[in-house]
């Protein structure tokens, strides 16, 4: 399956760049200029170092969801299908990443599919697509 | 006398007595519970290791439960 | 230590790997059962979805005369009655008169969803609760149910479904809130039972496979038809298992008045969910208040009561230790094959990664399944199907108490009370009740037509059920239920009349639910000075009272026996579910002021409501709220010649030990009693004079106890609320309520 993977030796959290991989998810995939509703985050700690919250498709939120509006796409990346999603946001409740996430303007959540728009915008090319085996899905 | 209250009644103390003991002792099983001894607040993570001192008064509220 | 028995305890139970989606199927000759409808009425009605939580409508529906109607929701009700269990009491009142009869046409089903149902945010927000006068009790009923119905009720437009009248022929009552009709129905051809009927219906109403979720259908079963003891299941579809799942309206015999009206069926067809259908005026603070409590869930339901696991069932191991676990009958406490029925076999049993919410958005989600079980008895052996729970209330009744320990058995009964439409806590209230008469020689194998209801057999158990769905044997005697059982056995002279009624354990002719009460004096009250009877979804204080210690004295348990009914009282107001109250708990909850009452969830409840209507409401308008329907109940009761002290009596098994055997299991407790509390010294008496004196002792302190929760609940000592208390309430406002106090001397 497709998992987005970060570099944190070559992010350098904001320090010489303008978070172009937020800017990118919120412009390019959401059409929003607010980065703060990308579908990851790299935030500036104050010891100087970042940190990442990535998805990494575990697909805990698959088994939370009861309107089964979310599933693997072919790329094995959770995909929201917005038409059944009944906007309960157990799954924003239960991602342990605390990367699955709504927008106060809308009914449905979102979160990150794996799409690599953050890998082209990222000027330190930190952010990279990986293949890896799909996990086992848990009982939680 | 080595004995402390436990919700009020007699139990035996033991040197070295811990809050697990206690709930043991007297069956506690139920998860969801507010310890104090002696007024004070046993957070759940100290069960294994909180000590009991003699003549203390420990309170094992449980909160309610049923359908 | 956990207190849940973890797999590495019991190496030889494996988990059940049973593939979900395979099951009996059942939906052969649909299209002949439908082709059989013959359509006796249409009526066309303006979908619309609720602003602020309601629609401010109710559909009303007459299954005899075939009239239906709108009936707008006005202000006051509002304002007097909130929702849900409120609105059904004000349209019930109104419908019926104190000369009434449970199977009068004029006799009334109304389901009400309540002003926060459907929320898909906060966990346990999608309750219906209904109200009818029960066959049971000749009073009042209200019973709190999940299942879609609800909800998709209120987002096609309608508050409440109120429904009067008896039909001649078995009808279907499709409501379609997606296109703005309604259709009556006579449906000859469909079984009756629920598993099958539901799982037929929801086929034969969607119009295609995403439209399933869409609908939910309100059954019942062969025994409710022969039996008071009918129970009402409503339905949701299960997308992953691909069938439908049933929770349950069990109390009071709903069931027997629904098959009594010769409704076979309620369907809605509801609009697809979203996340605003209620149309709150801050939906932002319900996202908010809900997304903390399903990361709460997430982080504190694994160390704490594991409900996504196991449900209400984790509780019976527990109830076993504290010696709580009715046994026999309620005899004794706990038993020594209870590991076998433990929660540790149900999170085995019951089918895990899967979401088992009743509603959309419940991550406490503990209407858990067991799939892949194969039937051993009754019409449907052989068949393989899915098991709603078991619940600890099934556990405990089915099971402990009429000492089933046989999880597969357990499972069995439990399928046929739903299918069959009767209620799984009276029927093993009532099955235990048998089978002590049996081990008493008040029954024999003779006097049960051939049963042999010796504790733990199962077969026979089952046998009586199927005996209840057919209307024939004993069975139909024992679907009478045990108010009803015992003045037959008293008048054929079967038996001590006193231990016939010492241990037949209903209280205004409801059976009592799962709970040892003997031990806990707040408790007999928590059960018998209920409005409805004894079911422990007004206060539940066994802990308070017997293991914490909290309530010493008459006034603290007086206290107890005010605030907990009414916070109880205040979920069937609104829609919401009891069990994301305490079954889960914030991490710092212990350092609050008040850690039993939950204060974070409390606030949390008040938050949505503020949210929902814009309103902002606190905990005293909470009690205010409350307690005008209680009263209101309760004055109900009274108008249909109950509701005083003298329906408030407990039966004495409920309250000490009525035999031998029973005292010399706790004679310790016993002896002790007599000691420090009584001021006698037992080594000078024989048994049956320290049981005299026990018995004394304890129906004396329970006269006490009324005295004082009649006196905190603003009731004169006969039970009757005072004129002050009703003024203070505005309950004034209508006065057949004053004439009634005044006339019993409130």
């Amino acid at each position: 399956m497709r998992q987005l993977r970060i570099d944190m030796g070559k992010c350098d959290a904001g320090r010489t760049c303008q978070h172009e991989c937020e800017e990118a998810c919120a412009i390019k995939v959401f059409k929003l200029d607010s980065p703060e509703h990308a579908a990851l985050h790299i935030r500036e700690l104050a010891d100087g170092t970042g940190q990442a919250i990535l998805c990494d498709q575990c697909g805990d939120c698959v088994v939370v969801c009861p309107a089964d509006a979310l599933r693997r796409n072919k790329m094995g990346a959770v995909v929201l299908d917005k038409e059944l999603c009944v906007g309960c946001y157990t799954c924003i409740g239960f991602c342990e990443k605390g990367i699955f996430e709504r927008n106060p303007e809308w009914l449905v959540p979102f979160k990150c599919i794996s799409c690599g728009i953050c890998v082209k915008a990222c000027p330190h090319a930190a952010l990279e697509i990986v293949d890896v085996p799909q996990p086992e899905y848990r009982i939680i | 006398m080595n004995t402390i209250l436990v919700n009020g009644d007699p139990l035996e103390w033991k040197d070295g007595m811990t809050v697990r003991d206690v709930l043991t002792l007297k069956r506690f099983t139920f998860p969801m519970l507010v310890i104090t001894v002696n007024d004070n607040i046993i957070d759940r993570k100290r069960y294994d290791t909180a000590l009991i001192p003699n003549d203390a008064s420990v309170k094992v509220v449980h909160l309610m439960s049923g359908g | 230590m956990s207190s849940h028995t973890t797999e590495t305890d019991y190496p030889k139970f494996q988990r059940c790997e049973v593939d979900f989606t395979q099951r009996t199927e059942y939906l052969d000759g649909l299209e002949a059962m439908k082709a059989a409808h013959k359509v006796l009425k249409e009526w066309t009605f303006k979908p619309s979805l609720p602003q602020q939580g309601y629609t401010n409508r109710t559909l009303y529906l007459n299954v005899g005369t075939l009239e239906v109607k709108e009936k707008a929701v006005t202000q006051q009700m509002k304002d007097m009655f909130i929702g849900g269990r409120g609105f059904g009491m004000w349209y019930l009142w109104n419908a019926i008169t104190p000369k009434t009869k449970w199977n009068d046409p004029e006799n009334e089903i109304i389901i009400t969803p309540g002003p926060i149902s459907g929320i898909t945010q906060y966990p346990g927000s999608g309750k219906s609760l209904v109200v009818a006068l029960s066959p049971e009790t000749e009073i009042p009923i209200d019973s709190n149910v999940g299942g879609y119905f609800g909800p998709l009720l209120k987002f096609s437009g309608y508050d409440s479904l109120e429904i009067q009248g008896k039909a001649e022929q078995d009808l279907i009552v499709f409501i379609d809130g997606q296109k703005g009709l309604l259709r009556i129905e006579e449906a000859p051809a469909e079984p009756l039972d629920s598993h099958v009927l539901a799982e037929i219906l929801t086929r034969m109403y969607a119009e295609n496979d995403a439209d399933r979720v869409n609908i939910s259908v309100v059954s019942s079963g062969a025994a409710a038809e022969h039996s008071l003891i009918g129970m009402l299941n409503f339905s949701w579809f299960d997308k992953r298992r691909g069938c439908i799942r049933l929770k349950q309206a069990g109390r009071g015999g709903i069931g027997t008045i629904f098959r009594n009206k010769k409704i076979k069926a309620l369907v809605i067809r509801g609009p697809e969910v979203k996340g605003d259908m209620n149309h709150p005026v801050d939906q932002e603070t319900i996202a908010k208040t809900g997304i903390k409590l399903h990361q709460e869930l997430r982080s504190n339901d694994p160390v704490q009561c594991l409900m996504r696991r196991n449900g209400t069932a984790h509780i019976i191991e527990i109830m076993d230790a504290y010696d709580l676990l009715p046994t026999h009958n309620f005899q004794y406490g706990s038993h020594p094959e209870v590991h076998k029925i433990a929660s540790y076999v149900w999170d085995q049993r019951c089918t895990q990664r899967t979401t088992d919410g009743c509603w959309y958005g419940c991550s406490m989600a503990c209407a858990k399944g067991a799939d892949g079980v194969v039937l051993q008895t009754g019409p449907y052996k052989g068949h393989r199907v899915t098991v709603d729970g078991p619940e600890y209330e099934n556990a405990a009744g089915l099971g402990s108490n009429c000492g089933v320990f046989d999880p597969e058995f357990l499972l069995e009964l439990n399928f046929y009370c739903d299918t069959y439409g009767i209620c799984t806590i009276t029927y093993g209230t009532l099955c235990a009740f048998v089978m002590e008469c049996y081990q008493r020689g008040i029954l024999n194998k003779e006097r049960t037509g051939g049963l042999e209801m010796t504790w733990g057999n199962a077969l026979d158990d089952l046998a009586m059920m199927h005996q209840m769905a057919q209307g024939e044997g004993f069975g139909k005697i024992a679907g009478l239920g045990v108010k009803r059982m015992k003045a037959l056995f008293i008048a054929n002279g079967w038996g001590d009349a006193a231990l016939i009624n010492d241990i037949g354990m209903e209280n205004k002719g409801l059976e009592y639910s799962q709970y040892m009460s003997k031990e806990s004096l707040a408790q007999q009250g928590g059960y018998a000075l209920t409005n409805k009877g004894p079911q422990h979804d007004e206060a539940w204080l066994i802990f308070m009272d017997m293991v914490n210690k909290q309530l010493p004295t008459f006034e603290d348990k007086a206290e107890a026996l005010y605030y907990f009914p009414l916070w109880r009282t205040w979920f069937g107001l609104y829609g919401w579910c009891k069990l994301p109250w305490n079954d889960v708990a914030p991490s710092d909850n212990a350092k609050t002021a008040e850690p039993t009452k939950i204060p974070e969830h409390v606030q949390n409840y008040l938050d949505i409501v503020s949210a929902m209507t814009g309103k902002k409401i606190t905990s005293e308008d909470m009690l205010r709220q409350s307690a005008r329907v209680y009263n209101f109940q309760r004055i109900f009761n009274i108008r249909m010649g109950k509701g005083l002290r003298l329906h408030d009596h407990a039966p004495y098994r409920s309250q000490g030990p009525v035999t031998k055997e029973e005292y010399e299991s706790r004679i310790e407790r016993y002896e002790k009693e007599l000691r420090d509390q009584v001021g006698v010294d037992p080594t000078t008496m024989s048994l049956e004079e320290k049981m005299a004196a026990t018995r004394k002792y304890r129906i004396d302190r329970y006269e006490k106890l009324v005295d004082a929760v009649y006196t905190r609940r603003g009731w004169t000592l006969d039970g009757v609320p005072t004129q002050a208390r009703i003024q203070e309430l505005g309950l004034d406002i209508f006065p057949e309520l004053v004439e009634i106090v005044k006339a019993h001397g409130g």
